[in-house]
């Protein structure tokens, strides 16, 4: 790749780069002596405009193409491209509900982090290199890290923000160390080079090695979705962090880390042969990997085999205990937060099971941005009920609909898209991801997973509606109303709104997410 | 038998039909705002539901205004508005609307009856305390049904059609506080769910068979000729083709809904609804819906027929309507409640619209539900007129001499049943039941049904007289006098009356106006139709069926001014016959003793397996992890220290056993996670080594 071509791709990252020191130049320099609302306000429409012009950075991107000589670190379009603009609009939502949260008085600070960490998310959704894709992760986790602990004043926040730090830096070093292993077995950091290399390494009966490697890049991946058994972090951390921070983390980190997850599995079935095209022109969607006819036949699994094992271990164990520790729940939040974990079981599902077309990544692309756009709406009621009654435990929310029926009805909304129940959007979210993973392969170990994903989907029904028992059915204990602010308000009917109508039409965000795949092939160029 | 020969797939869509969409959101959308309105905002909700129907029914006009412009020029208009509503894999499933003389013609008839009973209902409801739910109700089924008339998926139209069954259980049960009313509703709506679970598999398989569910796609809808020749192709059992099986699978959906043999019990029972809601439901339109479903898809029906054959669907759809046509006219001869009259004349028609359209084509059936739907309104809405006139009084043998009291009521009454009985040459009645009775003398098939259908019209001319004999003529024989009802009420009728006579105009031999229109080809007036051989005979003969039955009626019924207490005139000649037809020829007695006995006994079957079995099961799992628990508190208390006893205390109030090892300390956790990866890289290593 040259820097030209560098460039372009990171279009939408300096965009946001600009916007986060721009909203700390104005916040600092202009507005230190106006009033918090003000600076708030002001902090996060900044933000909101730079995600804006990153946004138009990202859908323009089409059409053009990508020259590479021997290497190639980041990628535009296709899956990338889906996930970078989910990650802005999610990103845009969290920032618009900071303005009417008053945790802290270092707006543009957080704005600022919040705008760096998402990108972060942007490089490693459009990553190929595991150099890239290590900077990446780390320039997102150090954002999240001090996202948790703004709240200064709260010893919960920094406490939990402490345990963030300390597991998140244990499992990048994993994640490191597997890294360092994949490339002393390959010789390369690109992820193409290393998954051609594997096909040859796997008769050498490096197997051991590689298993390793494997593991502690599962590990470290594994940690930034929350998949047991790396998700020790994730109750803990759900329930210390500021509310926006907590959204942030559960839905843009999430979409960023799973759009990395299906740039592997799509690499890891359809690698670009360097060796082949010397010197090439790639069309945009190459994240999606580059299938012509002669790749399109199935390669003998090898690298991917044990790769896929150790997801669907990971994602039957996340599905089985996010399920039901969340039964146990008293904290909405540290419920959400092992909600969370079984939603990322469910997708490690997908994960395993992936397919050589787009239909896997597709489907486990729109169940992250419909899960990560649910997962804001229901922080940020979670956020207004805490603020109105001190607590985020299940009694908070008692009597809700009288004391506030619109909110009630966007939490009613959005606790029953995340159990999948239909028209809401959540319901075909599940629905396309288990039909994509049938289609891969139906035999009897996915058949059981997917059966047991549909059980643990019913379980999930009971603690959701434990919560929405609470806000419509028991006794309230308190009648006084509950006041929403306008832009928050805003914000939660926006959110619901798209849940309900991409639920009923649902052919409207699976028509978006495909024609990104325009074309599917690559240009030759002439040697020399 | 020749339909759609001038139609070509259109690809580009005018601006009506783009916008025809809103012909049914608009009163959907007025339901919904109107079950937001508190109980007392009556007139809110009557203008809301008058205003969005009078809309819906502009817009229908001049969605029929372009297809008959169209048509004059020539050209046989068919524009589809269809759009992907959601995909999976490769393949879609797509939605739309179509705008075709079809669909234009039910979509003035719906909006225009729809309008005229809601505003009649303003004065027949004006009392009832529920008011704005009932037209909240009303406006949620206009929608409906306009959305079925328009929908060019099957999908789409099962949606609405089931939205119209919904509304239907509703407005039947509308008054839920008598047991009568609710279980009537209920039966309603088992009983077309019988039909609709058919229906559902008919949908079904033709979708796995041409993967579409619309009708028309530019060539790729499925009741176009390429997913028609495959359809043909598949076989399927007993010598049908998938076609075959498919046509009659979606029969038995618009049997149940229609009302035909052997699903028609729920019909009269649903007279227990407010007399608006069984004219405008279950006289006029959502009962049609099963005819406009069969009109709708008859090119499937029809598949495989040669030039003037027929099809084994076809040939099913006659004979089902022609039996219920003469099975329910039986009934209706001998009722009392000057309702459930009607309700069973509604089945017969019904009856001879399935005949019409099973041998004489889309234009045949059509032109009767289209005269129907007028002169049936016009009915039951005369129907609910007396009944409010007389106190709420039902059974025609305490009413009498009402021609004095109710004149207005009478005279528009009096059209409507003469049209009903076909009364010659004046009435739309009588020229829409000869174009069936044409096409059934001219079937090559049999000549059976020709004779059922001409009998059927000797029993409804008979049933007629007799209900306007006891109603309107002779002495008053009730309690208290009745009264005239207002104008908001008489004014629909009038209205209605004129399109029973005028509507006939469009549909005689001698000017074939609306079958031109339907099928596509030019209608010019030529008074030579009349003279064709075994033309005129035929009209003498319906001629003299109809005055037979008039005279029979009046010779037995008329000025006689029988008491309720007294035998009825026919039941001296026959009681046992007589018994038989009070009593609905025992078809509800016999599904008492067969399917719902089955199903009563089946369910104490389920219940007992429930109870005894699997509860007993449960019970023993149960059981057994009692025990265990037993034994582990056992093990508890004796073998384990007094520490791992709290922290089973702090685990059983802090959560269950996986939030254990969530301690909070981070050190755990790290470790957790180390183990985490050793455990993981050991299972890889184990695993892969086999």
């Amino acid at each position: 790749m040259n820097y030209a071509d560098l460039f372009r791709v990171t279009l939408p990252e300096t965009a946001l780069e600009v916007a986060a020191l721009l909203v700390l130049v104005v916040d600092l320099g202009f507005l230190r002596k106006a009033a918090l609302t003000v600076r708030a306000a002001v902090a996060a429409l900044l933000g909101v405009a730079g995600c804006g012009v990153a946004l138009w950075f990202v859908l323009t991107a089409g059409g053009a193409s990508l020259s590479f000589g021997n290497d190639l670190l980041l990628t535009v379009g296709g899956t990338a491209a889906v996930a970078q603009a989910g990650i802005l609009v999610l990103t845009a939502l969290t920032l618009l509900l900071l303005i009417d949260a008053a945790f802290t008085r270092h707006v543009g600070e957080f704005v600022g982090v919040v705008l760096m960490a998402a990108t972060g998310g942007l490089v490693i959704s459009a990553a190929q290199d595991l150099l890239v894709i290590f900077v990446g992760l780390e320039l997102l986790s150090l954002g999240l890290y001090i996202l948790t602990a703004f709240a200064k004043k709260s010893a919960k926040s920094a406490e939990s923000a402490l345990k963030y730090y300390l597991f998140g830096g244990m499992s990048a070093a994993f994640l490191l160390f597997g890294f360092s292993y994949l490339y002393g077995l390959s010789g390369s950091t690109n992820l193409h080079k290393i998954v051609i290399a594997s096909y040859a390494l796997s008769t050498v009966g490096a197997w051991p090695l590689w298993a390793l490697a494997l593991v502690m890049v599962a590990a470290g991946l594994g940690f930034k979705v929350a998949a047991v058994p790396f998700h020790l972090w994730a109750p803990d951390t759900y329930e210390g962090a500021p509310a926006p921070a907590a959204a942030f983390i559960a839905s843009v980190s999430k979409v960023a880390s799973f759009a990395l997850l299906i740039t592997v599995g799509s690499i890891a079935l359809n690698p670009f042969d360097f060796s082949r095209t010397a010197h090439g022109v790639l069309r945009v969607q190459l994240s999606f990997g580059v299938i012509t006819s002669e790749v399109l036949t199935p390669r003998p699994l090898g690298f991917l085999a044990p790769w896929a094992t150790v997801l669907a271990v990971m994602a039957a164990a996340s599905m089985l205990v996010g399920n039901l520790a969340a039964l146990a729940q008293i904290s909405v939040r540290r419920l959400l937060a092992y909600s969370a974990i079984a939603h990322a079981g469910y997708i490690l599902l997908g994960l395993a099971y992936f397919s050589y077309g787009s239909r896997s990544a597709n489907a486990i692309l729109y169940y992250t941005l419909t899960y990560g756009l649910t997962t804001i709406g229901a922080f940020g009621a979670i956020g207004v009920v805490e603020r109105a009654t001190g607590s985020d435990r299940m009694g908070a929310f008692l009597g809700l609909h009288k004391r506030n029926p619109v909110l009630a009805a966007v939490v009613l909304v959005l606790f029953l898209s995340l159990a999948g129940i239909p028209p809401l959007v959540g319901f075909w979210a599940k629905f396309n991801l288990f039909a994509a993973v049938l289609s891969v392969h139906a035999g009897p170990v996915s058949l059981a997973l997917v059966a047991l994903a549909v059980g643990m989907s019913a379980v999930s029904l009971y603690y959701y509606l434990q919560v929405l028992k609470r806000a419509y059915v028991m006794p309230a204990v308190n009648d006084e109303p509950i006041r929403v602010r306008p832009v928050t308000m805003l914000v939660l009917l926006l959110v619901a709104a798209g849940v309900v109508l991409l639920g009923c039409f649902p052919a409207v965000l699976q028509g978006w997410i495909a024609s990104f795949y325009p074309i599917i092939d690559y240009v030759r160029m002439p040697p020399g | 038998m020749q339909e759609g020969l001038g139609f070509t797939p259109q690809l580009t869509a005018s601006s009506i039909a783009h916008l025809l969409w809103l012909i049914p959101t608009v009163p959907m959308v007025a339901a919904g705002a109107m079950s937001l309105l508190k109980q007392p905002r009556r007139r809110i909700a009557s203008t809301l539901a008058i205003g969005s129907l009078a809309f819906s029914l502009l817009l229908s006009l001049v969605a029929f205004g372009h297809v008959v412009a169209g048509w004059s020029h020539g050209e046989a208009v068919r524009e589809t508005v269809n759009f992907t509503w959601l995909q999976f894999g490769t393949s879609n499933v797509d939605l739309g609307w179509v705008l075709d003389p079809l669909s234009a013609v039910m979509l003035v008839m719906v909006s225009l009856v729809g309008l005229l009973i809601f505003i009649y209902s303003v004065g027949y409801m004006a009392h009832d305390e529920n008011y704005t739910r009932f037209f909240c109700f009303l406006s949620l089924f206009a929608g409906a049904m306009l959305g079925v008339v328009i929908s060019n998926s099957l999908l789409l139209l099962f949606m609405n059609w089931e939205i119209v069954g919904l509304t239907s259980y509703l407005l039947i049960g509308f008054w839920y506080q008598k047991p009568a009313a609710a279980a009537a509703a209920k039966k309603a709506f088992l009983t077309t769910r019988i039909g609709d679970i058919f229906f559902l598999l008919g949908i079904v398989w033709l979708f796995a068979q041409t993967g579409t569910l619309l009708f028309y796609n530019g060539g790729a809808g499925s009741m176009e000729p390429l997913a028609l020749g495959g359809l043909l192709a598949a076989p399927a059992a007993m010598g049908l083709s998938a076609a075959g099986a498919i046509g009659l699978l979606i029969f038995a959906g618009a049997a149940g809904k229609s009302g035909q043999l052997p699903l028609h019990v729920w019909l009269p029972d649903a007279m227990e609804g407010p007399t608006p809601v069984s004219a405008l439901i279950h006289a006029a339109t959502m009962v049609a819906a099963g005819v406009y479903l069969i009109a709708r898809v008859y090119p499937l029906m029809q598949a495989g027929s040669l030039a003037g054959g027929t099809t084994t669907a076809l040939t099913v759809v006659t004979w089902v309507g022609a039996s219920t046509a003469v099975f329910a006219a039986l009934i209706a001869v001998a009722q009392n409640d000057i309702k459930r009259i009607l309700a069973y004349s509604t089945v017969s028609q019904l009856g001879y619209m399935m005949a019409g359209l099973g041998m004489g084509g889309v234009a045949v059936g059509m032109f009767h539900l289209i005269t129907h739907a007028f002169f049936k309104a016009l009915l039951f809405m005369g129907a609910g007129s007396v009944i409010h006139g007389c106190h709420e009084e039902q059974d025609v043998r305490r009413m009498g001499g009402l021609k004095v009291d109710m004149p207005l009521t009478f005279v528009t009454y009096a059209i409507g049943m003469l049209a009903l009985s076909g009364f010659p040459l004046l009435f739309s009645g009588f020229w829409s039941k000869d174009a069936i009775l044409e096409s059934a003398h001219k079937w090559q098939a049999n000549q059976w049904p020709f004779y059922m259908l001409l009998f059927g019209a000797l029993l409804t001319a008979f049933y007629m007289m007799r209900q306007v004999s006891y109603v309107f003529f002779g002495i008053w024989r009730g309690h208290k006098p009745a009264h005239e009802s207002p104008a908001v009420m008489t004014l629909p009728l009038a209205i209605l009356a004129f399109f029973a006579i005028a509507l006939g105009a469009i549909g005689t031999p001698a000017w074939p106006w609306f079958r031109g229109f339907l099928e596509g080809h030019s209608a010019g007036f030529e008074l030579a139709k009349f003279g064709e051989p075994g033309f005129l005979p035929l009209i003498a003969t319906s001629t003299v069926v109809v005055f037979v039955g008039l005279g029979l009626g009046w010779a037995l019924y008329g000025n006689r001014s029988p008491r309720a207490e007294e035998q009825d005139a026919l039941e001296k000649v026959s009681p046992m016959v007589w018994g038989w037809l009070r009593d609905r020829l025992y078809v509800d007695e016999l599904y008492g003793v067969t399917v719902i006995a089955f199903y009563w006994w089946w369910a104490r079957v389920a219940d007992w397996l429930d109870r005894r079995v699997w509860g007993g099961a449960v019970a023993g799992v149960t059981w057994g992890f009692r025990s265990l628990a037993h034994f582990n508190r056992f093990f508890d208390n004796y073998w384990v220290d007094g520490g791992f006893d709290k922290g089973c205390e702090e685990m059983a109030t802090g959560g269950g056993l996986l939030a254990r090892v969530q301690t909070g300390r981070v050190q755990t956790y790290l470790r957790l996670l180390a183990l985490a990866v050793v455990v993981l890289a050991a299972i890889l290593i184990w695993s892969s080594r086999g």
